[in-house]
């Protein structure tokens, strides 16, 4: 008992804070149709901002130096952190949405993020480079006197907050006429904009806002483990998060979840528990990250749509009036 | 030549290359206000890449554009769009994934739900504006016969459908112009009766201006007041149809050449 809670409790942290990066992505792609490959970065622009707000000043002298650390409250630091990710996402989002599309824009934004890596993890007086931030308080223990344990379980909760917040956000855009707009911008962008539609300004809104979410999901990854280095955000870790949406299904949210279910946390996070098997220590990770490209190709052969394909939206109940036709009878002399 | 007071739309000295190919090369032509007019010319002779221009989708390279007394050379197709100029393609272009009833909701202008602020702290906003052009989209629907099909998606819609869908998108835009690129391309008689009925009820009774580009001569006989000539990217011939009927130029390049264009629409 003593090891299997803190062990669910761990998964269910992952769980949740997976469940706001798919939604993240689900607004950039499943939205608006950005190929955002660089999604990691804006998880780990979350995770350093809200990092160097909650930290103490870094000093060069002890080996350790980063900017800012201002010693602010961890949930004030998420905000700082979400925002610094919202904020990258726009400044991608003009260099990639502003004049290139799909599969260029995809390129523009893998660039973007490389460069963004090589330049973190070599100058040391951002996040400390490749070291990252480390000794983060454990958020709330200025207030709480709670041993790591009893954290685990108060983050539990503080996630769980935090990702119905990010849901009513993602809900909300996907139910608005904005979302609707991202969604036909999506669909055929050229015909969007003979509508009147600045594609540039909607997809440039999508991008942050889910670039916003990813900071969340970053800062709530810093809070609980304390430390951030490039060691953790990869190129790979955002195909992590492609793949949970694609399995998942994209253009909804419960997709999102059942995808970062399946994807992130069963596979890719409950397997790291596992003890490696003597003699041949890589073997679980490899098998892991086939069977995460095998879910992606037997979503993509079998339900290219995924698990939870986008709903059919019929929010206008208008019950049809007696006398007016049915389905069935269809639009006459309309063949094609 | 238009009079000054009727005149809608102005296009001067277009040109415009793909690389060497000139496309569209020194076109000029002008559409009345209210008139339905169309642009004929054969394959090739740079009438797509005209509207493309007109509509803001492609760069001028030379010549300018006026609409509505103003110069739009310069604007990108959205900022067109919202002056009421309106274009639609020559396959159809419906928002596949999306409904019937959201393909409607998607054109009108200056909705307050697209802003992020209201999408995410006063959806009521939205929701509100959305009940009104919903209601307005039941009548559309209703006239184009699409009502049944409301919530089917689009990209499910028989060919037919599409253009009539095509149709009824744009006329939630409230445009005052609408630029239709081959409205009438593959589909049957029955129902080229009734696009080419829309179009009048719309001049008649939004007052919307109508430039199509259109292959079939019966129906630019049937509807249209004034027609633009291009052959090999240029104006050939403005007139009636009649009037053109006699032109030695339009006959050669266009009515009698060898090809018989009326089989192609």
């Amino acid at each position: 008992m003593d090891l299997i809670l803190p062990y669910l409790a761990t998964l269910a942290i992952f769980f949740f804070v997976y469940n706001i990066l798919t939604w993240g992505l689900n607004i950039q792609f499943g939205y608006a149709g950005v190929l955002d490959f660089t999604f990691i970065t804006f998880v780990a622009c979350g995770a350093y901002f809200s990092g160097v707000f909650a930290l103490g000043p870094g000093q060069k002298s002890t080996g350790f130096e980063w900017i800012l650390g201002l010693n602010w409250p961890f949930p004030i630091a998420l905000v700082m952190g979400a925002l610094a990710a919202g904020l990258l996402g726009i400044v991608i989002g003009l260099i990639a949405i502003n004049r290139l599309r799909s599969d260029y824009m995809a390129i523009v934004t893998l660039a973007t993020g490389t460069v963004i890596y090589g330049l973190v993890s070599n100058y040391t007086p951002l996040f400390d480079g490749f070291d990252g931030l480390a000794g983060l308080q454990t958020p709330f223990s200025q207030w709480l006197n709670i041993n790591y344990n009893q954290f685990t379980y108060l983050w539990v909760g503080f996630c769980a907050v935090v990702m119905v917040i990010c849901w009513f956000i993602a809900q909300r855009i996907l139910n608005s006429p904005l979302g609707r707009t991202m969604r036909a911008i999506r669909e055929d962008q050229e015909a969007a904009e003979a509508f009147g539609k600045d594609s540039v300004r909607v997809r440039l809104i999508a991008m942050s806002m889910g670039a916003v979410l990813a900071g969340v999901g970053g800062a709530l990854l810093m809070g609980f483990i304390g430390a951030f280095n490039p060691a953790g955000w990869t190129s790979g870790e955002t195909f992590v998060v492609w793949a949970a949406l694609i399995v998942g299904g994209r253009g909804n949210n419960w997709g999102g979840v059942v995808g970062s279910f399946v994807v992130a946390v069963l596979v890719n996070e409950a397997t790291r528990y596992i003890p490696p098997i003597p003699g041949n220590a890589t073997l679980i990770p490899t098998v892991r990250n086939m069977l995460i490209g095998a879910s992606l190709i037997a979503v993509l052969w079998l339900r290219p749509e995924g698990i939870i394909p986008e709903a059919r939206r019929r929010f206008y109940q208008l019950p049809l009036l007696p006398g007016r036709r049915t389905p069935a009878e269809g639009v006459g002399g309309a063949g094609s | 030549m238009v009079p000054e007071a009727d005149l809608f739309l102005r296009v001067e000295h277009l040109s415009h290359s793909f690389g060497g190919f000139k496309a569209v090369d020194d076109c000029t032509f002008e559409i009345a206000r209210g008139s339905i007019s169309a642009l004929i010319g054969p394959n090739g002779a740079g009438k797509s890449t005209a509207v493309g221009l007109i509509a803001g989708a492609l760069k001028v390279q030379s010549g300018r554009v006026y609409f509505d007394g103003q110069d739009v050379t310069r604007l990108p197709a959205y900022k067109v769009a919202r002056r009421g100029l309106l274009r639609t393609y020559q396959v159809s272009r419906e928002f596949p994934l999306l409904t019937v009833m959201e393909n409607l909701l998607v054109p009108p202008p200056d909705q307050r739900g697209e802003s992020l602020l209201n999408a995410l702290f006063r959806p009521s906003v939205g929701r509100r504006q959305d009940a009104a052009l919903a209601s307005r989209a039941v009548d559309v629907l209703e006239t184009y016969g699409l009502l049944p099909l409301r919530d089917e998606y689009a990209g499910n819609l028989s060919g037919g459908e599409k253009r009539l869908l095509e149709l009824a998108r744009a006329e939630m835009a409230n445009p005052k112009f609408m630029l239709l690129d081959e409205p009438m391309a593959g589909i049957n008689p029955a129902l080229i009766a009734r696009l080419d009925g829309h179009i009048r009820r719309l001049r008649d009774q939004a007052g919307i201006t109508f430039l199509l580009v259109e292959h079939n001569l019966d129906v630019v006989e049937r509807i249209c007041d004034q027609v633009v000539v291009m052959a090999s990217g240029r104006t050939l011939a403005e007139g009636s149809m009649a009037e053109l009927r006699r032109n030695p130029e339009v006959v050669r390049a266009y009515l009698g050449g060898g090809l018989d264009e009326r089989a192609v629409g």
